[in-house]
């Protein structure tokens, strides 16, 4: 369970803390970007100083074996200071953040570490071994956007920017907390969860730390109350990290005769999901051969995707049978459900398919790093195998709202819902 | 065996044979008899010395690449079935699984070979493709690839599943019914264009009356990016029938009158209906075929389980190549009847000489090869028998 393996592995030195309360003032949301303009000039100027102080680190690291103290006090600064401005832009935060990065100033920030020694191996090769915290910051992350300048000279820039998932959940957000006044905890979780990545990659790519960017949702919102236990969750082998490297190796060929199943069977269920939508709106619950139809449709999906990207070791079935995948799902019977949200079902559901779609592209850039790693050590590292599940989870959610098999609205937590023993794909059942 | 089933085979076995004999027929008088021709009555030592050098190491990479195919096979066969732990879908689905991993691995062994087939045509001139495009620019083909065989295998897998022993009577038919169905909606899958020789056109729909076909589009297919070998093919059943000419063949190289033996050729192939002709020997072969699969992969517990798929792979392999002389010898013979008719169509033995003779520099095939190679990998008869038939022709009409 993912609980029992976090005891075994040290926390990671940049740890997030979030203790925002999820109230937002409409005003200052509806004006964000117009008041963070200022931030945005300041933090130009200062990521200007910073390359110049990266390169001195850089080079001081090189020499002695750890980041001059100075220094790392500033790009420590820096870090945090981006973590504030990301949170603020975000709207995972609501206080106007200061300009200084100054530690425990603002509801959403990072605990850093200080100054200590470091292998000059990964020193010199920090850059690019970077690159896949890079990739991955920029499809999930809350900046650590890469900008590659040519000219006499090229030079790398790091600023605050967004990645897919970050833009996605602060757009909708933005919406949200106009008309509530507060933050939805889902996005709310899925944007802290991007800014505290984005940091952790900044911390590794300025020295500030050597480990390694921790990409396991649950480890990085580790002190963040988790959602209520949704519906339709994942359920299995936490601990399937094993992979075949032959299977791995041909991943994309050996999942083509399923894609083209997937492909057929999405035509008959559309079918079957409106014939679905018109019985529930009757009722008010769903018919329950076209529900049992649909779960097996939707369980397959998620074996199909799991296999495809990597989440998962084992070739799937073509049935979407309930209890033979080791990454499985949990689906709910066919209870009742609302009819005015039955009704307007699939205008109701674009936000998370929106949410959905940032998350495929989280999902893709996942399943490229993990290919490598895994063809490489024969297993999934279990940062990356998370964030897959976090991906599949909501698109299983997604799928499942739309076709009506529950009214229970998406949930955008990268966090697994309910109790504490519960674990991020979840329950060994 | 029981006196019943043994009589059950014998009606079998004189069914196949009545049907192969039927099938065996041809246009070509059977009192045509080929003379024997000097090849360097019709070509310089320069000629024949570039084609043999180029046919012996095409022939070397060819069984070099079988073998290997065959050794790889054999390996997967003995140890491949320890890749089932890596399913969870059930028998069929893991054969399924098995299968897709035997042909990765068929196609990853014969990969070098393939390249160096590719680096030994590109020196001579007759392939373009390049390397990167090689490897990395024909996925589509190999993923259908990869989805035909695995639904190859679900139709074996489930049909050994619910009738046992006797999945192959049912499998053969199948089978046969797919290639139909293939050979039906191929031509829709080539990207070509309308030939732009007005008088070649008017030439084929001249070709077609003579030899009783009715009008065939006549199309032609763009391959000079990755060949510049000259080609023509009759694809097609019903309303899908077409001839398929390469444009490297109308790209000048040939005159009209050849081009009209060519189009003769291939109308040819429509009049004896030599679709229908291929598909009814592929309900021939795959009758045995299958059968012999289903014996020797009982020992594994019958093609219904995944561990007999493995072993299923190398036996199909290697029941393909020991078929391949007798399917090269129908092949050549169907090939033979349509060159008799072309003759016939345009009466013009020398327009086809001439063809003949521009194969040798062009495709570098060996004029009359080893007899090995003539075995086993021509399809076509030899530019020598082609010639020959000519002559006979020629000294038919006389």
């Amino acid at each position: 369970m993912l609980s029992g393996m976090e005891a075994h592995r040290d926390p990671h030195p940049v740890r997030l803390l979030v203790r925002d309360d999820l109230h937002r003032r409409r005003l200052t949301v509806f004006f964000r970007l117009v008041l963070a303009i200022p931030h945005i000039l300041w933090v130009l100027l200062w990521t200007f100083l910073v390359v110049f102080a990266a390169v001195a680190t850089y080079l001081a690291a090189l020499v002695r074996g750890r980041p001059p103290a100075p220094l790392h006090v500033f790009l420590s600064a820096y870090v945090r200071y981006l973590t504030h401005l990301n949170a603020y832009l975000w709207l995972v935060a609501d206080p106007y953040p200061g300009f200084s990065g100054a530690g425990d100033e603002y509801p959403v920030d990072v605990e850093l570490p200080g100054p200590a020694a470091q292998s000059r191996w990964a020193i010199l090769f920090r850059l690019p071994l970077a690159i896949p915290s890079l990739l991955l910051a920029t499809a999930l992350g809350g900046g650590g956007q890469v900008r590659f300048f040519t000219g006499s000279t090229s030079r790398t820039t790091f600023s605050g920017g967004g990645g897919a998932l970050a833009g996605t959940a602060a757009v909708l957000g933005w919406f949200a907390s106009l008309a509530r006044g507060a933050m939805p905890k889902g996005l709310r979780d899925a944007g802290a969860y991007s800014v505290g990545y984005t940091a952790q990659v900044l911390a590794y790519l300025l020295l500030v730390t050597d480990r390694y960017p921790d990409s396991d949702p649950t480890a990085m919102l580790e002190e963040v109350e988790r959602p209520p236990v949704h519906p339709v969750h994942l359920v299995g082998d936490a601990h399937d990290l094993r992979r075949s490297r032959v299977t791995v190796l041909l991943r994309l060929p050996l999942s083509l005769p399923h894609l083209v199943w997937l492909a057929l069977w999405s035509v008959v269920a559309v079918l079957a999901s409106i014939a679905n939508w018109l019985v529930t709106l009757v009722r008010g619950r769903p018919a329950e051969p076209l529900h049992r139809f649909l779960s097996r449709f939707v369980r397959y999906q998620l074996h199909v995707s799991a296999f495809l990207y990597l989440a998962a070791n084992s070739f799937p079935g073509f049935a979407g049978v309930e209890g033979v995948y080791p990454l499985d799902l949990a689906l709910p019977g066919p209870e009742r459900q609302s009819r005015p949200r039955t009704g307007f079902r699939l205008l109701l559901a674009v936000p998370a398919l929106i949410v959905s779609g940032a998350l495929g592209w989280g999902l893709f850039v996942t399943a490229v790093l993990t290919w490598f790693v895994a063809l490489a050590r024969g297993r999934a590292p279990w940062g990356l195998r998370n964030v897959a599940g976090y991906a599949l989870r909501y698109s299983a959610q997604t799928s499942a709202y739309v076709l009506l098999l529950t009214d229970a609205y998406p949930h955008a937590s990268p966090l697994e819902g309910a109790e504490p023993s519960q674990l991020s794909f979840d329950e060994l059942e | 065996m029981s006196a019943r089933r043994g009589a059950a085979a014998l009606t079998a076995a004189a069914g196949w044979a009545v049907a192969a004999w039927l099938l065996w027929r041809t246009s070509v008088p059977s009192s045509v008899r080929l003379p024997r021709l000097d090849p360097h009555e019709f070509f310089g030592p320069a000629q024949l010395r570039a084609a043999a050098s180029f046919s012996r190491v095409s022939g070397a990479l060819w069984w070099g690449g079988t073998a290997t195919e065959l050794a790889a096979l054999a390996v997967f066969a003995r140890f491949g079935g320890r890749w089932a732990r890596e399913s969870a879908a059930g028998p069929v689905g893991t054969g399924m699984l098995l299968g897709m991993l035997g042909f990765a691995l068929v196609w990853a062994v014969e990969l070098p070979f393939g390249v160096a087939g590719l680096w030994w045509q590109r020196r001579h001139g007759i392939a373009h493709t390049g390397y990167l495009s090689y490897l990395f620019g024909d996925w589509a083909a190999l993923g259908g690839e990869f989805v035909f065989l695995s639904f190859a295998l679900a139709i074996v897998m489930g049909l050994a599943r619910r009738l046992g022993r006797w999945w192959w009577a049912a499998a053969a038919p199948a089978f046969t019914a797919l290639v139909v169905l293939f050979a039906f909606v191929g031509p829709y899958l080539l990207s070509t264009h309308r030939l732009g020789d007005a008088s070649l056109a008017a030439a084929a729909r001249r070709l077609e009356g003579r030899q009783g076909v009715g009008p065939v589009p006549v199309v032609v297919e763009r391959v000079h990016d990755a060949t510049s070998l000259p080609n023509a093919e009759t694809s097609g059943l019903g309303p899908s029938r077409r001839i398929v000419l390469w444009d490297t063949l109308v790209d000048g190289r040939f005159g009209e009158r050849e081009l009209e033996v060519v189009v003769a050729h291939e109308i040819g192939h429509l009049a004896h209906e030599d679709i229908w002709r291929q598909v009814g020997w592929f309900a021939l072969f795959a009758f045995p075929g299958t059968l012999l699969i289903g014996l020797a992969t009982r020992r594994r517990g019958g093609m219904g389980e995944p561990a007999a798929v493995p072993l299923s792979l190398l036996v199909l392999v290697a029941l393909q190549l020991a078929a391949l002389p007798a399917q090269n010898a129908i092949s050549r013979r169907i090939e033979a009847a349509a060159d008799w008719s072309a003759l016939d169509a345009t009466r013009d033995p020398a327009a086809a000489t001439t063809l003949f003779r521009r194969f040798v520099p062009t495709t570098l095939d060996e004029p009359s090869p080893g007899l090995l190679d003539y075995v086993f990998r021509e399809s076509h008869p030899t530019i020598m028998q082609r010639l020959a038939m000519v002559r006979a022709w020629r000294s038919r009409r006389r």
